[in-house]
């Protein structure tokens, strides 16, 4: 046996083997051994999208995007390219959104909310979204520099930002001082101290007033206070106007009875119309105290003494 | 006035040197490749010599060449994975690895490795033929020394150096799993899917002409140099390290090209 011949023989089968398994898991890796499928993605722009750009689910890319073109009616058809055993990920409640990071490159992005769905069929058409933040860059640079121009206005050397926080700064110094809050207020603590004088006066006043304002509760208003003994004594003056009121109308009557009996004797009725007048008289005054003393008492009626 | 005509003569005589060598370079590949194609030259003579060649550039070395490969692999794709995790690109660490690894360095690194141990070989000994009038000899003894000294040579180079750098490339992708993923199956789909993203039919014809461009460097510029030497033994040095300069600005060309057909 040629030993260099046995060598070279096990180096090129062993490489030859070598070399095959390779290229058969290359192929297996590529999917020459599975069915592809496709799919269409419409999209309103192809702007970032080339061949090439991987198609990813949950960050592993499953499929790539084969070839670009326009439909009829002048919309961009993205072709892309999934391997048979990749079209499981393929949901028809799929969304699929092309994403441009700032850094790296486009790529469009497979979510499946729910892997129970059915499957896609091949060939089918789905929408492409467009989630790209370099075309959010510059709106939301406007709003920054707006901001950090307001900011800037604000914190300006003279600016009121300025003036209101060198104000806060006296006025706190002020609160730090013996009267606090109050001086910081006032402005100085001679003032501070002015008002906490007065303040304390008219607690002083006013302890005072209560007990006074007790005393003047109990003496009006108390059991056999002064109102209650006023009160008392005007009803008794009212049960009085009563009786003299009722008296007067049997007077009356018999003042009546009177005339109409002495009607024919004129002569001697002379004494009796005189006395009638000082009668009437006498009725008219006891109506004026009634009404009177009506007018004050709080409880008021419309007490009358009707003569006939 | 004298010496920018001196400068220029100077400078046209080795235009013109640089041009005579190509010319006699791919003269000589196509007479070897015209030969090729002759069933006469299919025989079990050059067969044999084949064999050799094979064995002396490729499976005697075998055990060293993978040792220096594992070592350079494991270099590099530890460089490649620790720049990639503090950089936060680990998803691209699998790709770059191939990327540089398989398809540019090792290739290149096989090439400069069968340079120095059987270009350098080729050279002195074609060289010391030369001198000593043996490829006269053999010639006149119907022994073309075309078919039974220099195409075995030529294929041998181009079968071992493809040979070696898809074995060290193999390796390499083994290593690059192991670094990234660790000794476990879990990472096989993405890897798998990363390779087949790689190996387009494109790069994959591109990786093997270019080793084979690489294996025909490192054999035919030794041949042709060692072809070229005046029939002096002290010329011989001198003939070696011109065919090793060439060699070296060969391989340092094909690579070049490659890239730039690759990437622009």
């Amino acid at each position: 046996m040629n030993k260099l011949h046995f060598k070279v023989g096990l180096f090129a089968a062993a490489s030859l083997l070598l070399a095959a398994v390779f290229i058969v898991y290359l192929l297996h890796a590529r999917g020459f051994f599975e069915k592809t499928f496709h799919l269409q993605l419409a999209a309103a722009s192809a702007d970032g999208v080339a061949p090439g750009v991987p198609v990813v689910f949950s960050g592993i890319e499953i499929g790539r995007v084969t070839s670009l073109g326009l439909n009829d009616d002048g919309g961009i058809i993205i072709r892309t390219e999934f391997l048979g055993r990749n079209a499981k990920w393929l949901k028809e409640n799929s969304t699929f959104t092309l994403d441009k990071p700032i850094v790296g490159g486009a790529k469009i992005r497979v979510d499946s909310p729910d892997l129970k769905a059915p499957a896609l069929p091949d060939n089918a058409t789905m929408l492409l979204l467009t989630s790209d933040i370099s075309k959010e860059i510059p709106a939301l640079v406007a709003r920054v520099q707006a901001i950090l121009a307001n900011v800037e206005y604000l914190t300006r050397k003279d600016g009121d930002l300025n003036t209101t926080l060198a104000n806060a700064r006296t006025v706190t110094g002020r609160m730090t001082g013996e009267y606090g809050m109050l001086e910081g207020v006032l402005g100085s603590p001679e003032k501070a101290r002015a008002l906490t004088d007065s303040l304390e006066k008219t607690r002083a006043l006013i302890t005072r007033l209560d007990g006074l304002a007790a005393k003047a509760d109990q003496w009006l208003f108390a059991e056999k206070g002064v109102a209650d003994q006023t009160r008392e004594s005007l009803a008794q003056v009212r049960l009085m106007l009563n009786d003299a009121q009722s008296s007067l109308k049997k007077a009356d009557a018999t003042m009546a009875n009177a005339v109409e009996i002495t009607d024919n004797v004129k002569a001697s009725t002379q004494d009796l119309v005189q006395l009638r007048a000082e009668i009437d008289d006498a009725v008219r005054k006891a109506n004026d105290l009634v009404n009177e003393i009506n007018k004050k008492w709080p409880f008021a009626r419309k007490p009358e003494v009707k003569l006939p | 006035m004298h010496f920018l005509a001196a400068s220029i003569e100077s400078l046209g005589a080795k235009v013109v040197g640089w041009f005579t060598v190509g010319y006699g370079m791919f003269a000589f590949l196509g007479r070897a490749g015209l030969l090729l194609l002759e069933p006469a030259t299919w025989n079990r003579a050059t067969f044999d010599v084949v064999v050799k060649q094979v064995y002396f550039t490729a499976v005697q070395i075998l055990h060293v060449f993978l040792g220096y490969a594992l070592l350079i692999s494991w270099l590099i794709i530890t460089i490649i994975l620790s720049t990639a995790r503090d950089f936060g690109l680990v998803e691209f660490a699998s790709e770059m690895t191939i990327r540089v690894l398989v398809l540019e360095l090792l290739p290149f690194l096989t090439a400069l490795f069968v340079a120095l141990r059987s270009g350098s070989a080729i050279n002195t000994e074609v060289a010391l033929m030369q001198v000593n009038n043996e490829l006269d000899a053999l010639a006149h003894c119907k022994v073309p020394p075309m078919q039974f000294e220099f195409l075995p040579r030529l294929i041998g180079g181009v079968v071992s150096v493809v040979t070696l750098a898809g074995l060290a490339g193999l390796l390499a992708m083994l290593m690059g799993y192991v670094a990234i993923y660790g000794a476990n199956s879990a990472g096989f789909e993405p890897y798998t899917q990363t390779i087949a993203k790689i190996f387009d039919l494109k790069i994959m014809a591109g990786l093997i002409v270019k080793c084979a461009l690489f294996g025909l460097a490192v054999t035919l510029i030794p041949v042709t140099a060692g072809l070229e030497t005046p029939k002096k033994l002290f010329m011989v040095p001198v003939s070696v390290l011109r065919g090793m300069m060439r060699v070296f600005f060969a391989i340092v060309a094909i690579e070049g090209m490659s890239l730039a057909l690759k990437y622009i």
